[in-house]
C-alpha cells in the first residue's frame, strides 16, 4: 500500500492482504492487552482473545478516520475481554464448587474487576491516547529507577521483597519509593480534570 | 506518624503487604485523623487507576510476539466472513475505462466470443472442497462423486491449496463452491445468485458424518 489512506481503503473494501498486514502490525499491541496483570490469563489464553479481538475490529473499519486508531480500540477490546474471560474463569470456577482455597476465594471478589471493567469500556482512542500523553509524561518525570520499580510493582506485580532483591533497597525503603512515585503521578494526572474526574467516578 | 510512614503503611495495605501489626497501626492511625482517609483514598485512586490504565497504554508500545502463522486462516475466514467473497469486493475497484479501452482497440470481436461461451458453459459447476483423507473414511459416512452428482469434488492433500482454492474468487464458469471448516465446525457456501451477486452463506456444521454428508447434499440441492 502507498499510502496510509490507501492502506485504509483497502481495508474498507475488505482486501484480504491489507487485513493480513493489519493484523500483522496490530496483533502485539493485542496480546499485551490481553496479558493485562489483573486478568492474569496465561500466554495460550491470551492468544485467543487477541485473535477475537482482532476480529472484532472487522466492523468498526468504517467508523475509523485513520488506522492508528485501531491500536487503541483493539487495546480495549482485548483488555476488557481479558478481564471478562477471568471472570468466567471464576465464576466457573465457584460453580464447580471450588472455594476451597483462600486465594480462590479473594480472587472471586468481584468488586476487584468492575472498575477495571468500567474503566475499559469507558475509555475511547481518544481518552486512552491522552492518558498515555499523561503517563509517559509522568513516568519521564521520575527518576528511572523509580520509574523501573513501578512499572515492575504495577505491571508485573512484583511483591515487596522481590523488588527489594532486584533493586538492591532495603525492603522498609520500596514502599516509600513507590508511595512517592505514585504521589508525583497523580499530580500530572489531576491536570487533566475533565479525564481524572470521570475515571475517578468508576473507581470510587 | 509522619506523611512518608502513612503512605508507605497505606502502600502495604493497598498493596497486600500488610501484616497483623500494619493493619492494626493503620486503622489506628485512620481513626485518629481525618485527613488520612483523603491521602489514603488519594493513593488508592491512583494505585487503581495505574493498575487498570498503564498495563493498556504499555501495551501500545509492544513489538512482540509475531501474529501465529496457524491463526491467519481463523482471521482471513472472519474477513471473508464479515465483507463477502474475494471477487465481489474485487470488482469494485476495477476501472471500467481500462475495459472500455479494451474493447475499443480491436478486442470486440473476442469479447463477443468469450461471452458466447460464457453464455453456454457459465454458472454451471458446483464444486465441493474436502481433504483427500475425508473421501477415504471407511464407514458410509464419505461422501463420494455419486452421492452430489450435481457437484464436482476437488480433493487436497494439504493446507496451503486447500486455503489456496477457498480464497480464489469464483471463477465465470463456476456457481457456487462449498467447503467444511472443521476448525470452527462451519460449512461455507460461495454462491453466485441469479442476478451475478456473490452471496456468502455458513451454516453450522452438523455433529455427525452422516449428518454432515447429508448437510453437503442438501446444500448442492438447494443451490
Amino acid at each position: 500500500m502507498n499510502t496510509d489512506r490507501e492502506f485504509l481503503e483497502a481495508l474498507r473494501r475488505g482486501d484480504d492482504a491489507a487485513w493480513e498486514e493489519a493484523f500483522r502490525l496490530l496483533y502485539p499491541a493485542a496480546f499485551a492487552a490481553a496479558r493485562h496483570p489483573l486478568a492474569a490469563l496465561t500466554p495460550a489464553e491470551a492468544e485467543d482473545i487477541a485473535i477475537e479481538a482482532l476480529t472484532l475490529l472487522l466492523p468498526k473499519i468504517r467508523e475509523i478516520a485513520d488506522f492508528d486508531e485501531l491500536r487503541p480500540l483493539v487495546i480495549t477490546i482485548a483488555s476488557r475481554k481479558a478481564i471478562s474471560e477471568k471472570r468466567r474463569q471464576l465464576a466457573e470456577k465457584r460453580g464447580g464448587g471450588d472455594v476451597s482455597s483462600l486465594e480462590a476465594m479473594r480472587e472471586n471478589e468481584s468488586l476487584r474487576f468492575e472498575p477495571a471493567e468500567q474503566i475499559m469500556s469507558r475509555l475511547n482512542a481518544g481518552d486512552l491516547r491522552e492518558l498515555r500523553h499523561l503517563l509517559d509524561k509522568a513516568l519521564a518525570g521520575l527518576e528511572p529507577r523509580n520509574a523501573s520499580l513501578l512499572r515492575d510493582f504495577l505491571l508485573n506485580q512484583l511483591p515487596y521483597k522481590e523488588l527489594a532483591q532486584k533493586y538492591q533497597m532495603p525492603a522498609g525503603s520500596i514502599g516509600v519509593n513507590l508511595s512517592r512515585s505514585l504521589g508525583k503521578i497523580r499530580i500530572h494526572l489531576t491536570a487533566n480534570q475533565k479525564l481524572w474526574k470521570e475515571l475517578n467516578a468508576f473507581l470510587r | 506518624m509522619d506523611i512518608d510512614a502513612f503512605t508507605d503503611l497505606a502502600l502495604r495495605i493497598i498493596a497486600g503487604e500488610a501484616d497483623v501489626d500494619d493493619r492494626r497501626a493503620f486503622e489506628a492511625e485512620m481513626a485518629a485523623d481525618p485527613a488520612r482517609r483523603e491521602e489514603f483514598a488519594g493513593l488508592q485512586m491512583t494505585h487503581r487507576l495505574l493498575g487498570v490504565a498503564l498495563p493498556m497504554t504499555e501495551a501500545a508500545r509492544a513489538t512482540g510476539p509475531e501474529l501465529p502463522a496457524y491463526r491467519i486462516n481463523e482471521l482471513r475466514t472472519a474477513v471473508r466472513q464479515h465483507f463477502g467473497p474475494a471477487a465481489s469486493r474485487a470488482g469494485k475497484s476495477r476501472s471500467p475505462f481500462l475495459v472500455l479501452r479494451w474493447i475499443f482497440a480491436g478486442g470486440a470481436a473476442a469479447v463477443i466470443g468469450a461471452i458466447m461461451v460464457m453464455i453456454l458453459f457459465s454458472d454451471s459447476t458446483v464444486e465441493i472442497g474436502l481433504y483427500r483423507t475425508d473421501l477415504m473414511r471407511g464407514n458410509n459416512a464419505a461422501l463420494t462423486p455419486e452421492s452430489v452428482p450435481a457437484a464436482k469434488i476437488v480433493a487436497f492433500d494439504a493446507d496451503a491449496p486447500f486455503d489456496q482454492w477457498q480464497t480464489r474468487p469464483l471463477a465465470w464458469y463456476q456457481r457456487a463452491k462449498i467447503w467444511v471448516d472443521n476448525e470452527h465446525d462451519l460449512l461455507h457456501i460461495i454462491r453466485r445468485e441469479q442476478n451475478g451477486q456473490i452471496t456468502v452463506l455458513t451454516q453450522p456444521l452438523a455433529e455427525s458424518d452422516e449428518a454432515q454428508r447429508q448437510q453437503i447434499e442438501q446444500a448442492v440441492n438447494g443451490l
